[in-house]
């Protein structure tokens, strides 16, 4: 008697379709292995929001019955491994669901495995990644996060790399050929899929983690109210008015304290300060009400409110003003004003280093003309498509003259 | 004839220019929206066109469950949740209510904005009886405004009255042998609400990537008295698959291809404004093409569907009646055969 349970954590829509089809696969490997298994979403993440944070699980078991035992739970309180296909998740994630913040290898089991696609070195990740109180390994499976949209599809073989390396990680439930023969037999199957399956098996990248190494950070929580404290009927306390931000100068709105949506964010804006034409437009813009009107009428994009969709970027008229940069790069989420202020040259040497810093993963959020992903695929399928020095950081700059 | 006593409406004069938009936000951060959600913009800029005295309704849909859930709201002015379908039911009954309150002496006698919010599936789908009966009670104030992301978003995209032509949905999902499982053409919700209710002063279109434009036609609404709708235009980065770095971007091509007009109807009388209005002067539209294949919605459009979805706008310019607004033909309207 025995069973494995796994997550997939992914970005919600973005990656709806790739966990699906990995939860899919694991299930068919498990058949193809003479066991049983299901998959299923976590109910709170439905319906999802793209960028959003969200789970899928999947149940292998030796036998019907402890398959059912396991089903019984609301969801799994631990789990063998956990997927992560955006290495941006490695700070947190705070599902739409009211849970706060939460580790990405929470539900991690001592000694068991946070398997993730990255093209970032172990160290990078562990700077984000919060510290557990057990050891486990960190599995890398080199590949850029692989995002699409609802209906399109990219066909970058995460999926079926995900499974090789599973099948790594635990032989013993879904051996490498069970997994082949599944990738086979699924209806996306075909034979450079297997292969690519066989390769992932074989370049994975393990690292042990103490419980000494991670980023010690306390995640941001709070205190759900008890149902003696709520107000009577179903009336909850509006949002206070906001402040100016200093001397009567500038303002500041007062946001959601229990939703900070900053871990939906896969990509940044960083602000050239010297080159703002203080044209509004980035505020007004703004979706998520995330910029701080400053003293001096500039904007200041407030990193626990901002979700990284880019749209500031794309109506900002000035010519690399603002500047869409992979999550990746970043520790914090101060204030990019505050630092421009406290020291201009400082300011420019990171900003210039940030936006032309092209070490870091290309990410696009979707789908944005037709044939762009089977373009983009023309690269290296290893690494999931493009070459690295394209895109983000600094990806719109140059096109916005156009 | 007596005139109807109506109570009075908030001094609101449009914003001149985007540096004199007031900076206080009633909708603010803390949202579970997707990223680039362009209704969340239209929340944020209505609440900021309207002012701290308003209250706000809002029917079922993205705009309720993804920003008011598990206890928490990013809004600052009074918000209540009401039923899919009863929007125009909420926003009369509000709007009676306060008045017989005031008239009653039971609250002061101030102007308070009353707006509530639907989506298309709540509003031009479900709710469309009960905001055709607002718009009739003249003697209320009240505006009624319809957000439009063209599917019923929040359940994960089915399709609806107001979705376009041909869309992928999880009701119409493209197959190999039948390529088109959605074939029918959008609702034309605000020319059929301003056709339909000659009492009604104002009925607006607006697009949210035209900020001050859009606030502006709030504005109006809300001050010119009695029940008023407003259409807004809202790319969904969710529900069409699109990068949302290009909400904005698509929200001004819908315009400028012609396949979303923007309009208003004051007391009557038809107004084009915006790039709409270069339009209805004759003035080129760009190709559809520009905006349909940005959306992975359309990713399975061959050109035999372009042309159609091309030549089915270019009748709403040719042809109509009042171009974009009123679809009524100069001439008997032949049979185009959809591909």
């Amino acid at each position: 008697m025995a069973h494995f349970t796994c997550e997939v954590v992914y970005r919600g829509i973005f990656q709806k379709n790739l966990a699906s089809r990995i939860c899919r696969g694991i299930v068919l490997s498990a058949r193809k292995a003479g066991r049983w298994g299901i998959a299923f979403g976590r109910y709170g993440d439905s319906p999802q929001r793209n960028g959003i944070p969200a789970k899928d699980f999947a149940i292998v078991a030796d036998s019907q019955e402890e398959l059912e035992q396991n089903m019984a739970r609301y969801e799994p309180q631990e789990v063998d491994v956990t997927i992560c296909v955006d290495d941006t998740l490695s700070k947190g994630v705070e599902s739409w669901a009211w849970y706060g913040l939460q580790p990405i290898n929470r539900l991690t089991l001592p000694n068991g495995t946070l398997l993730m696609t990255s093209l970032q070195p172990a160290e990078d990740l562990l700077k984000d990644i919060h510290k557990k109180d057990a050891p486990y390994a960190l599995t890398l499976l080199r590949a850029k996060a692989s995002f699409s949209g609802l209906w399109v599809y990219r066909e970058d073989h995460t999926e079926a790399r995900i499974l090789g390396a599973l099948s790594r990680i635990k032989p013993d439930f879904l051996s490498l050929d069970a997994v082949c023969q599944a990738i086979e037999e699924a209806e996306w199957g075909s034979d450079l899929k297997v292969a690519s399956a066989r390769k992932a098996h074989e370049r994975l990248e393990t690292r042990l983690v103490n419980v000494t190494e991670g980023n010690p950070e306390t995640p941001f929580s709070f205190e759900k109210p008890k149902w003696w404290e709520m107000r009577e009927g179903v009336s909850i306390p509006a949002i206070p008015v906001g402040k100016p931000m200093e001397g009567g100068k500038g303002y500041v709105p007062e946001r959601n304290p229990y939703f900070k949506k900053f871990t939906s964010r896969t990509m940044r804006p960083v602000i050239d300060f010297d080159k703002c034409v203080k044209c509004t437009l980035c505020w007004l813009q703004c979706p998520d009400s995330c910029f701080d009107v400053t003293p001096d009428d500039l904007y200041d994009a407030n990193m626990d409110a901002c979700c990284g969709c880019g749209v500031c970027e794309a109506v900002c008229p000035a010519k690399e003003c603002i500047t869409m940069v992979s999550e990746a790069a970043f520790d914090d989420n101060a204030s990019q004003w505050e630092m421009w202020r406290k020291d201009k040259d400082t300011y420019r040497t990171w900003l210039t280093a940030t936006v032309s810093d092209t070490a870091h993963v290309v990410r696009s959020h979707g789908f944005r003309f037709r044939g762009q992903y089977e373009q983009e695929l023309r690269q290296d399928l290893d690494t999931g498509g493009i070459e690295i020095t394209t895109g983000i950081p600094g990806e719109n700059a140059a096109a916005k003259t156009a | 004839m007596a005139e109807v006593f109506t109570n009075a409406t908030q001094v609101l004069q449009g914003f001149k220019g985007v540096k004199k938009v007031s900076v206080e936000e009633y909708f603010t951060s803390g949202h579970r929206t997707c990223q680039g959600c362009e209704s969340a913009l239209v929340m944020r800029l209505m609440i900021k066109a309207a002012g701290p005295r308003t209250i706000v309704l809002g029917a079922t849909g993205c705009m309720y469950v993804a920003n008011t859930t598990y206890y928490t709201t990013p809004w600052v002015v009074p918000w209540m949740h009401t039923q899919l379908g009863s929007s125009g039911s909420a926003a009369l009954g509000t709007a009676a209510g306060l008045k017989a309150l005031m008239k009653k002496g039971r609250m002061k006698a101030e102007p308070i904005n009353v707006i509530a919010f639907c989506g298309d599936g709540g509003g031009a789908d479900m709710g469309l009886g009960a905001i055709s009966a607002t718009l009739t009670h003249k003697e209320y104030n009240c505006l009624i405004l319809l957000y439009d992301n063209e599917s019923y978003a929040n359940t994960d995209i089915q399709a609806s009255g107001s979705t376009p032509y041909g869309a992928n949905t999880t009701f119409s999902p493209p197959g190999s042998v039948k390529r088109i499982m959605h074939n029918r053409w959008k609702k034309n919700t605000a020319g059929m609400l301003a056709a339909g209710h000659p009492e009604c002063r104002y009925v607006a279109t607006v697009d949210a990537s035209y900020a001050v434009d859009m606030m502006n036609k709030v504005r109006k609404a809300l001050s010119i008295g009695g029940p008023t709708f407003i259409h807004s235009f809202d790319p969904c980065p969710k529900g069409w698959d699109f990068d949302p770095m290009l909400s904005h971007e698509l929200g001004e091509l819908a315009v400028e291809t012609g396949i979303f007009p923007l309009y208003e109807v004051e007391d009557g009388v038809v107004r084009h404004y915006g790039k709409t209005r270069a339009i209805a002067e004759g003035r080129p539209r760009k190709p559809v093409r520009e905006y349909l294949l940005k959306q992975g919605r359309f990713a399975h459009f061959t050109e035999e569907d372009l042309d159609y979805f091309q030549a089915k706008v270019d009748e709403m310019w040719e042809k109509w009646e009042i171009p974009g607004v009123i679809p009524f033909w100069k001439e008997k309207r032949p049979a185009v055969p959809m591909p």
